[in-house]
């Protein structure tokens, strides 16, 4: 026996509490429908998979950008060491010819300023290395909102099978969790710390949170 | 320390080649590869390592379950563990801490950060 007259949670808890929420859901339903959300709501759920779709896209190009950076950084390294260990040996040679580095001390000076480039650009190659750790950092925030819109995709799935006419049960279709869905408490990448005390912002706060604690 | 063997796990292979790469830089080319923490706790067990450098958000296994598999396992506890992570969350550096995580960095990091960090633990691996 149903008591829908009132709205108070009763003294033996949960069962009541999933009635009411069952209620609810119905009451939702048929105000969706009542108001014509249901059209606007296919519509929406139709395109989630394409709005998905063009995530993962971007994804996989700014993956293929990185690898092709990291490439050409490897090579251009290899080169660059080559030039410094060149560059090394000639200075050292110069310097073993008895008079030479005294009658031409510029060459010593180029050999010098020539090892003291390469390294100056192997030191650049490692900035432009590292820089591509923006893959990682984006990937993570797509991959968030692609699980976001898959769940989204689920649940207004469900809705519209639910409340479809000829729809008499829960669907035993209903496609699987997002695989990081199934870690919600973990958050990636904080894409707009602005206004937020719970993260930190550099390492140095790290580091200060830390031994704050004694580790 | 010319001859510690890492163990790099994280999801994206970018990363993981960037670790690699810095970590050779700094005079470490000895180092292994994992893409999630399950494959990393299947590496630890049938290899030898010297210290696990991981991701914290991956999927089949995360961070976090890879370090605590590895600190209640009496074969691999001793081995350190340096979350490198997006994961910036204070509570979140607090259970890495508190899970017996050597060290914590958030992305993204400078070369010399990860020195830095690599340099403290292999203090303390001295000292151990």
């Amino acid at each position: 026996m149903t008591d829908t007259a009132s709205h108070a949670p009763k003294a033996d808890g949960k069962g009541d509490i999933y009635q009411r929420l069952g209620e609810i859901t119905r009451e939702l339903h048929e105000a969706l429908k009542a108001l014509g959300y249901m059209p606007a709501l296919k519509d929406a759920v139709g395109e989630l998979p394409d709005a998905r779709s063009r995530l993962e896209y971007i994804a996989r190009l700014t993956g293929e950008a990185a690898e092709k950076v990291l490439n050409r950084v490897d090579e251009a390294k290899a080169e660059q060491q080559k030039v410094i260990d060149s560059s090394r040996q000639l200075v050292e040679t110069i310097g073993a010819v008895p008079g030479l580095k005294w009658a031409m001390p510029e060459l010593l000076q180029w050999s010098s300023e020539i090892q003291a480039a390469a390294e100056r650009t192997d030191h650049h190659l490692t900035e432009i290395m590292m820089a591509q750790d923006f893959h990682d950092l984006t990937g993570q925030v797509i991959k968030k909102v692609v699980a976001l819109a898959g769940t989204l995709e689920q649940q207004l799935l469900q809705l519209l099978i639910e409340t479809a006419p000829s729809a008499g049960s829960e669907s035993a279709n209903t496609p699987a969790a997002p695989e990081s869905a199934r870690h919600p408490e973990l958050s990636g990448p904080v894409v707009n710390p602005e206004g937020r005390s719970d993260v930190v912002t550099s390492q140095a706060q790290v580091d200060d949170l830390l031994a704050s604690l004694g580790f | 320390m010319a001859d510690v063997r890492f163990l790099i796990v994280d999801d994206f292979s970018t990363m993981r080649r960037i670790v690699r790469n810095l970590l050779k830089e700094l005079g470490h080319a000895d180092a292994d590869e994992a893409e999630d923490g399950s494959v990393a706790l299947h590496k630890l067990r049938n290899g030898k390592f010297d210290m696990v450098i991981t991701d914290i958000n991956m999927p089949n296994m995360n961070g976090f379950e890879l370090l605590t598999q590895i600190k209640s396992d009496d074969k691999l506890k001793h081995i350190p563990v340096l979350m490198v992570t997006a994961e910036a969350r204070k509570e979140d550096i607090i259970a890495a801490a508190q899970g017996g995580a050597a060290g914590y960095i958030v992305k993204p990091f400078t070369k010399a950060t990860l020195e830095e960090k690599l340099t403290n633990i292999f203090r303390k691996m001295g000292r151990a």
